[in-house]
């Protein structure tokens, strides 16, 4: 469906991503991990067609995407079937209200049903009773699911999600995986929150500290592949305590009661 | 035409016509008359003016005394002084118009014949909500930070740093701003 040859990416010199080749087929559910400033946004942005490659190129059903988008046939086809959600969701949001932000998409593909398609996709993802309000007076969690119905109303075929659940809290971030599974479109989700990794796709492709690709594979064993989350800053380790309440340390019992070691953890961190 | 674009087309009426006329007398009736139509807000709205122009106004008046000092007896900043009053007259003319008329002002229904500007206005009000909030912080930050009033040295230079942070940050936010747009296909039939 999308691929990448050599793709490379800098911004004003820095390099941001390196020599990546990746290939993603119709259906995939994709996680792409890594620490901050490693080119996660810059990955997606490439894909999604908004920023332009330093060289190597991104191929959409065969097509050079960045060739494509100057005819206005690919365009329009590539914008409709490709989604990106940005990681500030609010970047995507310049409407009125909630009903025009959702609707904006299918009026500019001339949909004739913009109005009942925006309604839908509000109700499933519970933004009914907000229709009406301007989306910068909600709340930032509010704000992504916008974004993401903005999105979604396209019926897209890829969706490629910036840190999807950067602004939500613990109940809507467990709601919105379970809803990303159940989509039927292809998925990118970028995300450097290394417990989730395995329950928002089954592929897991990780970026370095050096921005090269270091791993594509299974997602539950990136999680066991100490070696590949060290190179990838996915883990620390730090002092911490430990209590067990069968023993006494005060009496000499080593590991008993309170002491303090450390080894590594993979905490979720935002 | 609703009552909110007559409203805004007036202002606009009135800031063009308060650019174009050059007469000391007729910029202060003018100034009068906006804050006679204030009522009995009139105060409120005359100090408001004030605190807004007084440290611009107080600027420009010093460099242009710090000239005609230099200048000496013979100099021609000594002239200036009727331009200096037209200037001081403009702008709080200019100022009691803004305060005067736009907070009655809807922007969102006086633009709503076009959907172009109104998308100008909702990218403006975000930008400028979400500027607010964080300019709030950073001023919070530095009373956080410091245990009595910040002296003149240390308010210039946060004042700077704060200048310094909001231009980088409005000039990422607005590349980004332009791959949204285009990844939402705003730009879908441009050639």
């Amino acid at each position: 469906m999308i691929a990448t040859e050599r793709l490379t990416h800098d911004f004003d010199g820095c390099p941001s991503l390196a020599a990546i080749d990746l290939r993603l087929e119709a259906g995939q559910k994709v996680v792409l991990l890594g620490s901050n400033g490693c080119g996660k946004s810059t990955l997606l942005k490439l894909l999604a067609g908004v920023l332009q490659p330093v060289s190597g190129r991104v191929l959409y059903e065969g097509r050079c995407v960045h060739e494509g988008l100057r005819e206005r046939a690919f365009r329009r086809r590539f914008r409709r079937e490709v989604g990106l959600l940005f990681q500030q969701a609010d970047a995507m949001l310049f409407n009125a209200t909630v009903l025009e932000e959702i609707a904006f998409g299918p009026r500019q593909h001339g949909l004739a049903d913009a109005d009942e398609r925006a309604r839908a996709w509000a109700a499933r993802v519970g933004l009914s009773n907000v229709l009406d309000r301007a989306p910068w007076t909600l709340s930032a969690g509010q704000r992504q699911l916008v974004g993401l119905a903005s999105l979604l109303v396209l019926d897209p075929r890829l969706l490629l999600l910036d840190e999807p659940t950067a602004a939500l809290d613990p109940r809507s971030s467990g709601w919105l995986v379970d809803f990303l599974q159940d989509l039927p479109q292809t998925l990118v989700v970028a995300t450097h929150n290394l417990s989730l990794a395995s329950e928002l796709g089954r592929r897991c492709l990780v970026l370095g500290e050096d921005h090269t690709l270091i791993h594509d594979g299974d997602a539950l064993a990136v999680g066991r592949d100490r070696e590949v989350l060290l190179r990838a800053n996915l883990v620390h380790r730090h002092r911490h305590r430990h209590r067990h309440e069968d023993g006494d340390a005060d009496a000499g019992d080593p590991g008993k009661g309170p002491h303090e070691h450390s080894h590594f953890h993979t905490h979720d961190w935002e | 035409m609703n009552r909110d674009r007559a409203l805004l087309l007036g202002y606009l009426v009135a800031v063009v016509a308060a650019s174009l006329v050059h007469d000391a007398w007729l910029l202060a009736t003018g100034l009068v008359l906006v804050l006679a139509s204030a009522g009995g807000r009139a105060g409120p709205l005359a100090w408001r003016v004030l605190r807004a122009t007084g440290p611009y106004l107080a600027a420009v008046a010093a460099g242009w005394l710090g000239l005609a000092m230099l200048a000496g007896p013979g100099g021609s900043e000594g002239a200036a002084g009727p331009a200096l009053a037209r200037l001081a007259l403009r702008v709080l003319l200019l100022a009691a118009l803004a305060f005067r008329v736009l907070p009655a002002v809807s922007l969102a229904r006086a633009l709503s014949f076009s959907r172009t500007l109104r998308y100008v206005l909702v990218l403006a009000m975000s930008q400028l909500l979400a500027f607010r909030r964080l300019f709030g912080d950073f001023r919070l930050a530095l009373t956080a930070r410091t245990p009595r009033r910040v002296g003149p040295r240390t308010a210039v230079r946060h004042g700077a740093a704060t200048a310094a942070w909001f231009l980088r940050r409005a000039e990422h936010d607005a590349g980004t701003l332009t791959q949204a747009l285009e990844a939402r296909g705003f730009f879908l039939d441009r050639d």
